[in-house]
């Protein structure tokens, strides 16, 4: 389980995301940024015709967070494909590996710059929920 | 922390301060260019505190500032300036964007707006028709691997040499349009991939092409020179470096966000990781950062050649030629000498959302130009107006030879969707005779001018603090854009 949330930002998108476990934030994530630049796309059955597989090592939950997701949009670009498909095969607080699958996109609704490590600080709240602000550069 | 008008002191009519002792770990205080009543706009985002966490980079010298078309980015705000000792300061991706050398480049013809007017719909669709906008359209230069790093080594003169402009062009351009510090090998893989087929595209956003014409001239000797007119007819261009240059600020970020710790420098904010300039790792990326603005110069330089075709489309010869004015970057780092306490010092400057605004007597002007100063061009929105101003002494002696580069976002992309019927805005644009060609009516909703703050209140305030000098107001009548 997670949810998104829409934030108050002068030029750029801000989120809140909350979820469960980890892997579920990264999820969030991952499904925000797809909502971004192609609205709805992710919410028809993916033929994933595109698949990469992701592996990364940082030095702690946010940064893993900011770099899987800015690997994803490389990705996204190169292929000019929209990933809908996530698999995450290893995780833990400074490793990842994840398959992704996509199909190809004709054009994206929005041209997100960058994932920006700006306010972002994947933490566990009092709840013992996950959570991170997430800000888009557009 | 959230900053307050009562933590500013006001030095000048249009200069506020924050002192450095307002937070820990400020190294000097930050500034703001503002009138009062822009500033307090600029109070209620957190554009002031990401401007105090600026102040906080190691060799920070004199101190951090913001122009009045400031706003909250992430990590720098946009509308900053910080510079850097050299060479030991810090350079920061942040403080120049993701967006590497964003810019802006004036075409200026030789007809009115009374030789147009009747053929103003039609220039727009076929202006619209030559310069690929919007998000995934790729241009029709293809760079081959071979291309791709003569492109970010030699910038827009590789556009010259391939037929897309002239040595005139080229002599009107910021640094000529090269830094000489480029190394293509410096780009990844995945940058160049990104930016194969992006030259000559504008891109979405904020980015544009629009065609204007000179409104009321304020200052006739350096419009002269400028060789501007009344009701000349005149075409903007503003874009970066696209993707290439995303790929390199995502990927450089990355690699000082690792070796920060080596440098033992701690930051307020991951988004404002830097290196030291002298460090390999700050060699590398600065070499990578000067490849990107490189292709940045080479793009606007393809986009004036699907310009100026679209120009001959409609009007034929007898629409004579459009010559650059010029061209200037306001997302970039560059080494230069400025005045530090008295001292002549050699700087890393960073400009954010911040135009260079050399003065006068500067030789890498052209020759007409070095009497007045460098021209500075700042876009406004849709339905408003635009600026060309002039560099000054002043700006040289007080804000690192830096103006505003902009109107300043004043709501947010989904405030401005909220409020904009877009629609009903292109209506009554065209009933002012503007005509807007744009890939979607979110795109024309997000950059409405109502999204934006008085263009004309930010350059007063620049031309008042005298941080540049009004030449010049373009009013918009035709508008492309993604």
């Amino acid at each position: 389980m997670y949810t998104i949330d829409h934030l108050s930002h002068t030029a750029d998108i801000r989120l809140l995301l909350r979820a469960d476990s980890r892997e579920e934030l990264f999820r969030a994530g991952f499904e925000a940024m797809n909502e971004i630049i192609k609205p709805g796309a992710c919410r028809m059955p993916c033929p994933c015709i595109v698949t990469q597989t992701i592996e990364i090592a940082s030095v702690d939950d946010t940064t893993l967070l900011i770099d899987f997701l800015s690997d994803v949009l490389t990705l996204a670009h190169e292929h000019k494909a929209v990933f809908c498909e996530l698999n995450f095969l290893e995780m833990n607080a400074n490793k990842l590996k994840a398959s992704i699958g996509g199909r190809p996109a004709n054009g994206f609704e929005e041209d997100i710059k960058a994932v920006t490590y700006h306010e972002a600080n994947v933490r566990q709240n009092t709840d013992g929920k996950w959570e991170t602000f997430l800000i888009f550069d557009i | 922390m959230s900053v307050n008008k009562d933590q500013l002191t006001k030095l000048q009519e249009y200069l506020w301060e924050l002192p450095k002792e307002t937070r820990p770990g400020m190294r000097v205080p930050a500034r703001v260019y503002a009138l009062e009543e822009l500033l307090d706009a600029i109070l209620n985002d957190r554009s002031l505190e990401q401007l105090a966490n600026v102040a906080t980079l190691p060799g920070i010298v004199k101190a951090s500032m913001v122009m009045p078309d400031v706003h909250e980015g992430y990590g720098f705000p946009i509308g900053g300036v910080a510079a850097t000792r050299y060479p030991d300061g810090v350079i920061s991706p942040g403080g120049i964007g993701y967006d590497i050398n964003c810019g802006v480049r004036l075409l200026v013809s030789s007809l009115t707006y009374g030789q147009v007017k009747k053929r103003m719909e039609e220039l727009s669709k076929e202006m619209y028709r030559q310069v690929p906008s919007g998000m995934g359209k790729g241009g029709f230069v293809k760079l081959s691997a071979r291309n791709m790093d003569k492109v970010l080594s030699d910038g827009a003169a590789w556009a010259v040499e391939e037929g897309y402009g002239t040595p005139r062009d080229l002599e009107y351009t910021e640094s000529h349009g090269c830094l000489p510090g480029a190394d293509p090998n410096k780009v990844s893989d995945q940058a160049k991939k990104r930016g194969r087929d992006q030259l000559g595209t504008i891109g979405s956003g904020n980015h544009f092409v629009e065609v204007g014409r000179v409104g009321k001239i304020f200052d006739e000797e350096a419009a002269d020179a400028y060789g501007l007119r009344p009701d000349q007819i005149t075409i903007l261009i503003h874009t970066g470096s696209r993707g290439l240059g995303h790929q390199v600020a995502t990927d450089y970020l990355r690699i000082m966000m690792g070796a920060m710790p080596k440098y033992g420098i701690e930051l307020p904010d991951r988004e404002l990781a830097c290196v030291p300039l002298s460090s390999p790792e700050g060699q590398d990326y600065f070499k990578a950062m000067c490849a990107a603005a490189n292709f940045a110069w080479c793009n606007r330089q393809v986009i004036t050649w699907e310009c100026r075709k679209a120009w001959e489309n409609v009007f034929g010869k007898s629409g004579g030629e459009l010559g650059l004015l010029y061209d200037v970057a306001h997302n970039i780092a560059k080494i230069e000498e400025h005045l530090v306490d008295g001292e002549k010092m050699k700087v890393i400057v960073h400009r954010k959302g911040a135009t260079r605004a050399f003065g006068p007597h500067y030789g890498e002007l052209p020759e007409a130009y070095r009497p007045i100063g460098q021209p500075v061009l700042i876009p406004g929105s849709m339905g408003t107006a635009s600026y060309v101003l002039a560099g000054t002494d002043e700006s040289m002696a007080s804000s690192f030879g830096s103006t505003c580069h902009g109107a300043g976002r004043r709501l947010s992309r989904r405030g401005a969707k909220k409020q904009v019927d877009a629609p009903k805005l292109l209506r009554e644009l065209k009933d002012q005779g503007i005509y807007v060609q744009a890939g979607s009516h979110r795109g024309v909703a997000e950059e409405a001018p109502v999204a934006y703050k008085d263009v004309d209140l930010v350059v007063e305030t620049v031309h008042q603090a005298g941080i540049a000098k009004r030449v010049a107001k373009l009013r918009p009548l035709g508008v492309v854009k993604g």
